[in-house]
């Protein structure tokens, strides 16, 4: 049976229990983030557990992370900028307490970024970013904006939560994999923020696609458009973080079945 | 300005909210903690809670959409994180004060004609002259409006509220404590941040003064209506003879004209104060009539 409530306290709380606009309710507020970063933010300044140390790390190694994190940041700053944008768009309460949840996030995201760069030596991390992005990525984050800025709620969330926020999870992912061990820290609590965002994105979408089909051609048609920009990110990405060939199939793969649940391919 | 603004970052944001003052609370206080058994049973006083929590919902979706479309004009990467906690931190009043609106007994199904009904429409005009700052991508103006003249109002409106609900009601005080911290934050960045861009502007400073004067306009026009008609009570403390004190006045003893004296005239010392921090002069607005 499920419960048309919503919660009166924290203890043995279990949001699928709810019904639907309940559930909806619970996993778009406030309280909920609260409740979900507490678990894996807690007593980690800028994303490290104090008892991380440093591995050692060769100029090489080094140079290719300093890119790799500066790439992130564009990444982060697109997120930002774009869901700082999706508050004014969002068409209900829960979507805009939700997409507020997911701006502090995305500057959390940025500010740790920030944080490893001077950590590295980069005594200048915002021009070391400009140098060094990738101009797919900024290609990207402009094409994000124009649709945030067009007012297109339906169109900025396929761009932002479902194409960005994908490749993020993707990429990062196998970076943590073969990471710094602080780095690999860093990355652990992005990556469980996006999936909280690719899930808002998938369900927001699939919920307003279920309802009018007739979106899915408008949005086949920007993913067509985005689509050069998304591989060019995945390349860049994927060469820093030496990713092998069998493996970039796998990670593309991973964006593909996430835009065919939507129906987009 | 950069080791300022690192009081302001997210680190020092996750530090003193969910790991500080937010700690162990749900929806802003303590999990247990509910309104109170007399203000619930009478419809007058339920009623008055309702209107006096619509204007705080206005006043946060106001901040909210002022504070995330500033993330965007921030001409730096600290103020844009901060900006983005201030996001959250107006999201989680806009949620908490609509909480307490389904806790007073308004339906889901009912929240935004609710809000429609009992809307000043002279606090949601003092939003819409800020927000046409923001959506003009006025980066200075905008914090002015947001950061110095809207939190310096949220701010005082709150203490006059937690001060009168503290004995009454300690779920809504409490609520109002978290509240205040984050204001007393966000006025804060205002005052920090924005010095040194207006030294920068000089030439926006008349038009900023502008916009403070129709936005404290505004807010006083609010404030006049809130307390000119007997049935409104935007402070229990009066009905239910609790003590307390707010900048020397007696909430329980006072006459609603001696409490909207006492509110107007905090709020706008407060303002004087602030924006001569920042190099600005407050300009006093023509004197409103109640509607």
């Amino acid at each position: 049976m499920t419960d048309t409530t919503t919660r009166t306290d924290t203890d043995d709380f279990d949001p699928h229990a709810l019904a639907e606009q309940a559930f909806l309710d619970e996993v778009h507020s406030f309280q909920f983030w609260f409740d979900s970063i507490e678990g894996y933010l807690t007593d980690r300044p800028y994303g490290r557990r104090g008892t991380t140390d440093e591995d050692p790390i060769d100029d090489r190694r080094r140079e290719r992370l300093i890119t790799t994190l500066c790439n992130y940041a564009v990444g982060e700053t697109a997120a930002l900028e774009g869901a700082a944008g999706l508050v004014q768009l969002a068409p209900d309460r829960n979507s805009k307490i939700f997409m507020a949840t997911q701006v502090a996030d995305e500057a959390r995201h940025l500010e740790v970024f920030l944080h490893r760069l001077r950590e590295l030596g980069v005594a200048d991390p915002e021009s070391e970013i400009e140098r060094r992005a990738q101009p797919a990525l900024v290609d990207f984050k402009g094409a994000l904006l124009d649709l945030v800025d067009g007012g297109d709620w339906q169109a900025a969330v396929f761009a932002q939560n479902v194409i960005l926020e994908t490749m993020e999870y993707t990429v990062f992912r196998l970076h943590a994999a073969n990471a710094d061990a602080v780095t690999r820290d860093v990355l652990a609590g992005v990556i469980a923020d996006e999936r909280r965002h690719a899930g808002f994105g998938e369900n927001d979408l699939g919920r307003s696609l279920a309802v009018d089909p007739s979106g899915r051609a408008r949005l086949r048609e920007i993913r067509s458009q985005l689509d050069p920009m998304v591989l060019g990110v995945f390349e860049g990405a994927l060469d820093d973080v030496g990713a092998p060939t069998d493996e970039r199939h796998r990670l593309a793969g991973e964006y593909l079945d996430t835009v065919e649940r939507l129906g987009l391919t | 300005m950069a080791e300022f603004l690192a009081q302001y970052s997210i680190q020092r944001w996750m530090e003193m909210c969910p790991q500080g003052y937010l700690e162990d609370t749900v929806h802003g206080h303590e999990p247990d903690a509910t309104e109170p058994e007399a203000l619930l049973a009478d419809d007058d006083e339920r009623e008055a809670a309702i209107r006096t929590t619509v204007s705080l919902v206005v006043g946060e979706r106001c901040a909210l959409a002022a504070s995330s479309g500033l993330v965007n004009a921030a001409p730096d990467y600290p103020s844009k994180r901060f900006l983005a906690t201030q996001t959250l931190d107006e999201a989680r009043h806009v949620e908490i004060f609509t909480q307490r609106l389904f806790d007073l007994g308004v339906k889901k199904d009912d929240l935004e004609s609710t809000i429609d009904r009992y809307a000043n429409p002279n606090l949601v005009k003092f939003a819409e002259v800020l927000l046409e700052k923001v959506d003009a991508g006025d980066f200075v103006a905008g914090v002015v409006g947001q950061n110095i003249v809207l939190e310096g109002m949220a701010f005082t409106v709150f203490e006059l509220l937690e001060a009168g609900n503290r004995e009454f009601n300690p779920k809504f005080s409490q609520t109002l404590k978290g509240t205040i911290a984050d204001e007393r934050r966000h006025v804060g960045f205002g005052e920090n941040r924005i010095g040194s861009l207006i030294a920068q502007h000089p030439e926006k400073k008349s038009e900023i003064e502008k916009m403070q004067q129709e936005m404290a306009y505004y807010m006083l026009a609010t404030f006049s209506d809130s307390f000119s008609d007997p049935d409104r009570k935007p402070n229990p403390a009066a009905s239910q003879g609790a003590e307390a004190d707010f900048h020397g006045t007696n909430l329980a003893t006072a006459t609603p004209e001696e409490m909207e004296a006492v509110l107007a005239n905090t709020v706008i010392g407060e303002f004087k104060t602030r924006l001569a921090r920042v190099g600005l002069e407050y300009q006093t607005p023509t004197v409103p009539v109640p509607a």
